[in-house]
This record gives structure tokens, sequence and C-alpha cells, in this order.
């Protein structure tokens, strides 16, 4: 899962779908499909504002289709994106969405697992940082007791 | 398993409900869930590794098993790019999937010269158990693998006919055609083991 979830774009891909996207809408509103392949590529930028932006995308696409196999790819990549900008609550409530329609999905099973192990481990990093920081508050106050002692 | 060592990308390509994710989970998971879970088609493409040993030497598999729906031929052109080797799959008993292996045939050919093509007929459990199902016979099969200097493959996902076969095949053309720098750089390496075993423990 974790090459699927964390892998970036190839910037010439990046640039040539985007194209292709622009060419479009030049002409009239965009395929789906130019759509999609630009927002999925967006989705796999190393910068912030581009996962946004496909992640929007991704959103008018869902809401904007009839087709329910298309609506649940859409799902799963913006659970992607959700877990890639590390909105993993959101993240999971799309997982949950694929599996309402395909309860077996191995794919979404496999993504709400790597979800759930990342908020586990950042989770216990999260709680490490409050513990050094609380050592260390510890630290001046003892350091403090200690100098009104010496008075 | 996480796809940090993979030495071989592998990458299936072909029809929806050719087998190919069923193929991956037999070859990975060494389990058949098709008559048990009702079929999903993939969403995209999927990734999955696996350590081979051929011949005393040990390979890492990287096969990235992509959606057969048309929606994402632009997604499986990316993903078959740099592809050491391409496992294309056709239903036996769905004459389509194997026209639409000739169309990844052109693409591989004008695109990935350098990867090796393995023709694969899934579903031969189904042909096996009534000849009557088999729309694409052996022997165009075959000459079709031929003409692209293919292997031609007809696995089994039920019974696992054939696919470690496959799969094992797809390793050992990796090692033997090895650039001669890259076979001295993996033997260099063995020769450390040997007389440094201690440099080889994980700390």
């Amino acid at each position: 899962m974790d090459v699927i979830v964390e892998e970036h774009v190839n910037p010439d891909d990046l640039k040539k779908y985007e194209a292709l996207y622009r060419d479009q809408e030049r002409r009239g509103p965009p395929s789906d499909k130019a759509t999609f392949d630009y927002a999925w590529c967006l989705v796999r930028s190393k910068y912030l504002k581009d996962m946004e932006r496909g992640t929007s995308l991704l959103e008018d696409l869902f809401h904007n289709t009839k087709d329910e196999g298309a609506k649940r790819d859409y799902l799963y990549y913006m659970a992607i994106a959700y877990t890639r900008t590390k909105h993993y609550d959101t993240a999971l409530k799309y997982t949950k969405a694929i599996k309402r329609i395909e309860p077996n999905n191995r794919q979404a099973t496999q993504l709400e697992n790597y979800i759930k192990e990342k908020m586990k481990k950042e989770g216990l990093m999260g709680m490490a940082i409050v513990g050094g920081a609380a050592l260390a508050l510890g630290g001046i106050v003892g350091l403090g007791i200690a100098a009104l002692a010496k008075k | 398993m996480s796809g940090s060592k993979v030495d071989v990308k592998v990458v299936l390509l072909g029809k929806s409900y050719a087998g190919k994710t069923c193929l991956v989970e037999r070859y990975i998971h060494e389990r058949y869930t098709g008559d048990t879970v009702p079929y999903h088609n993939t969403i995209g493409a999927a990734f999955g590794a696996k350590k081979v040993t051929v011949n005393g030497k040990s390979v890492v598999l990287g096969i990235w098993d992509t959606a057969g729906s048309e929606r994402y031929e632009s997604m499986s052109r990316i993903y078959y790019r740099n592809a050491k080797a391409a496992v294309l799959c056709f239903d036996l008993t769905d004459k389509s999937s194997f026209d639409r292996v000739r169309f990844w045939i052109g693409e591989l050919q004008d695109h990935e010269e350098n990867c090796k093509i393995y023709l694969c007929g899934t579903k031969k459990d189904i042909v096996d158990d009534d000849s009557s199902h088999r729309s694409v016979n052996e022997r165009e099969a075959q000459a079709l693998a031929t003409d692209v200097m293919a292997e031609l493959y007809e696995t089994s996902s039920k019974t696992g006919e054939n696919i470690r076969e496959l799969f094992t095949k797809v390793a050992q053309d990796y090692l033997e055609n090895l650039k001669p720098e890259e076979k001295a750089d993996s033997f260099n390496l063995e020769e450390k083991k040997g007389k440094f075993p201690c440099a080889c423990k994980e700390s």
C-alpha cells in the first residue's frame, strides 16, 4: 500500500495531463477522463496546493457522475488524497463509503489498514513529543525550586 | 512487503475480468477467492511484491496489477514505464480479451522495447473441464507468442497450475539478462557476505 500512497508523480506527466486538461477547458467543459488523469497527477504531487486542487477536482467528478463504478473509484482516490494530506479521519470515511458499495473490496481494506497504522505511528510520535515537553517543563520547575531553595 | 527493495518491475496488463488480480492473489498470497467473493474490478492499480529464489539467487518481483477498464488506460501507461517484464493476460474463454493482448503488444513495442513479454491465458480449469468453453486456441496463442518472442503460459488461479512456473521464469530471465557489471555487483555482495559474516547482521 505504501507504494500506491507514497509515490510521487513524474513532473513531465503532470505537465502533460495538465496541458490536455487546459486545452479541453478552453473549448468547453473537459471530459471526465481528462479531468481524472489530471486530478490523479495532482494528488500525487509533492505540493499540498496541488494535492488539494486534485482532491477538489475528484470531488466534482464524484458529484457529477451517475456511473456507480466511477463513483467508487473516485472515492478511492479521494481517500488516497486525504491520506496523503494526513486527513486520516476523512480518508477513513471514504474507505467506509467504498465498503458500503462493495463490502469485500480488498483495496479499500488495505488502504484502511495503512491509514490506521499511520495514525497509530503518528499518534505515538505525538505522545512522545508531549512527553518530552513535560520532561523539559519538569526540569525547568525543578531548576526553579532549586533556585528558590538556594535563597 | 513494501516496494522499497524491488529488483524486477513486472506489470500485468489485459482486459477487465481476464483474471489479473486472481493471478497475483494466487501467486503472492496462495489463495483463491473467485468462488466465494463477488467479482470487483480493480481500482486503478494495485501492487504486491514477492521474493523468488532461482538457482540460489533471490530476486524480489514487484508486481503492478493494473485495472483493465479503459478509464485507466493512461494510468496503465504510466505503470508499464520501465517495467522489465509484462504479463499480458487473456481469458481463454473470451476471444475479445485475446484481441486486447494485441493492443498491449503494440503499446509495449512502441514505448518499452526492453520490456520482456509473457502471454498468460487464464482460467485453464474451465477449459480443461469442458473444452467447448475454449475461445482462444492454443495454436493461435502460441503463434502470436512466437511472433513477439514471448513465452506462453496457460494458467489456473483456481488450481494454481503453471503460476509459479510463469513468475519463476520471469525471475530467471531477469537474472540471465543482467548486464555484466550488474552481475559483478551481485557476486561482490556474495563474496563480502562470505568473508565478513558480521557485516550482514542487522543491528
